[in-house]
């Protein structure tokens, strides 16, 4: 209860915040919403696909390829991939982080992700036309000239600046260590064993919350597996 | 500009369904698992950006456009600059709204730095992505990818001033 609270505590504030404002103030309760519709349906039009296609590459692409072109020692060419990737991406900056954080699981450097997330917010390539068309060539093509060496300077900084190992407490060593454990699961994500799907249970195992002989569909193989695990 | 947008997502849907298919036809498997990863990924960041999301749209319906005219119009280019630059650090706004708007406002008397810095900021900072930042990379990658890239958003603003 307390944790599912803590996790959509932003969406209890949203709420209650709408509640007054609908109390004090309808005309505004309606622009807020008619504006906040406009953004929702840019994520219904957006994630749905990028999410897709992080999923496959998660199971796809294997390793090396990733720490190859854009791992640590993947030199001007791997930051030139990363620009590029990152500006034909479409979608607002927020639909980078999952799709970032794959790469980073794979063996991404941590510059190589930044380059990536940043090209994704600034340089977008199916923006550049509305762009020049509203604020002219001269001023489209001087931000771009400017941003470019600038982006790749910001990941070569924050390369120095940020270890790999601040970063993988929170994805690598948790997440891969949670889809090993749901890897093992059925992934009918029924719900029977008290958590909402197979990745929650996963980390409640992880975490050492939860036995791990709670799902209904999976065999006694299943259990045999989750318990040999080494966690 | 809306088409521009529709664009996006016919080409990024049927892009991502057809690698569905051949992922299909080559291991069903291996498919389905990647859409049940799509599926907790969608669900878990749509589940933690509605809130924000409700949240800029009615701070945006709040805060009256000429406000915004008014700050990134500022005589002093460097104070316009910062203006632009903290403005795009909080909002966020799709990019095909945010242009014709950033037209609209040099139009009516905005600066080009206060502007230059707002769009970049706006895409890059956020302020308000910043608990799903976290929540991906760690306190110490957003707070400094987030500070470095407002940093970097004012030189680029100061050295469009330059070039144009």
């Amino acid at each position: 209860m307390i944790e599912t609270v803590k996790k959509n505590k932003i969406n209890i504030i949203t709420i209650i915040v709408y509640g007054v404002v609908f109390l004090y103030n309808k005309d505004l309760f309606y622009r807020g919403l008619s504006n906040s519709w406009g953004f929702i349906r840019e994520m219904i039009e957006i994630l749905p696909a990028v999410m897709i296609i992080s999923g496959l590459i998660a199971v796809w692409v294997p390793k090396e390829m990733i720490v190859n072109n854009f791992g640590q020692d993947s030199g001007l060419k791997g930051k030139l991939i990363s620009v590029f990737i990152g500006s034909v991406s479409a979608g607002p900056i927020y639909a980078a982080f999952p799709f970032a954080q794959t790469l980073l699981t794979k063996g991404a450097s941590i510059g190589n992700i930044v380059i990536i997330i940043s090209s994704w917010a600034v340089m977008k390539i199916p923006m550049l036309i509305v762009e020049v068309k509203f604020l002219g060539l001269p001023f489209a093509a001087s931000r771009y000239i400017l941003t470019m060496p600038g982006i790749i300077f910001l990941g070569y900084l924050v390369n120095k600046l940020v270890h790999r190992e601040d970063v993988l407490k929170k994805t690598e060593l948790n997440l891969n260590e949670i889809i090993r454990i749901e890897e093992i699961l059925p992934g009918y994500n029924c719900g029977a064993c008290g958590y909402k799907n197979c990745r929650e249970y996963a980390a409640a195992i992880y975490n050492k919350n939860a036995e791990n002989d709670l799902c209904q569909p999976g065999d006694s193989q299943v259990v045999k597996e989750l318990k040999g695990i080494q966690l | 500009m809306e088409k521009g947008g529709f664009m996006n997502t016919v080409i990024l849907l049927s892009v991502s369904v057809l690698a569905v298919g051949i992922s299909y036809y080559k291991d069903e498997m291996k498919t389905k698992k990647s859409l049940m990863m799509a599926k907790g990924m969608f669900l878990n960041t749509a589940g933690s950006i509605i809130g924000i999301l409700m949240l800029i749209g009615l701070m945006l319906a709040i805060i009256p456009p000429e406000v915004i005219k008014d700050l990134l119009g500022n005589s002093s280019l460097f104070l316009s600059g910062l203006y632009g630059a903290v403005i795009g650090a909080i909002t966020i706004i799709p990019a095909f709204i945010a242009f014709p708007l950033a037209a609209s406002l040099f139009e009516s008397g905005a600066n080009l730095v206060g502007i230059a810095a707002f769009i970049t900021t706006l895409t890059m900072v956020g302020v308000a992505t910043l608990p799903i930042e976290i929540e991906h990379f760690g306190k110490k990658f957003a707070f400094i990818r987030n500070a470095l890239s407002f940093v970097l958003a004012l030189l680029i603003a100061l050295g469009m001033v330059i070039i144009l």
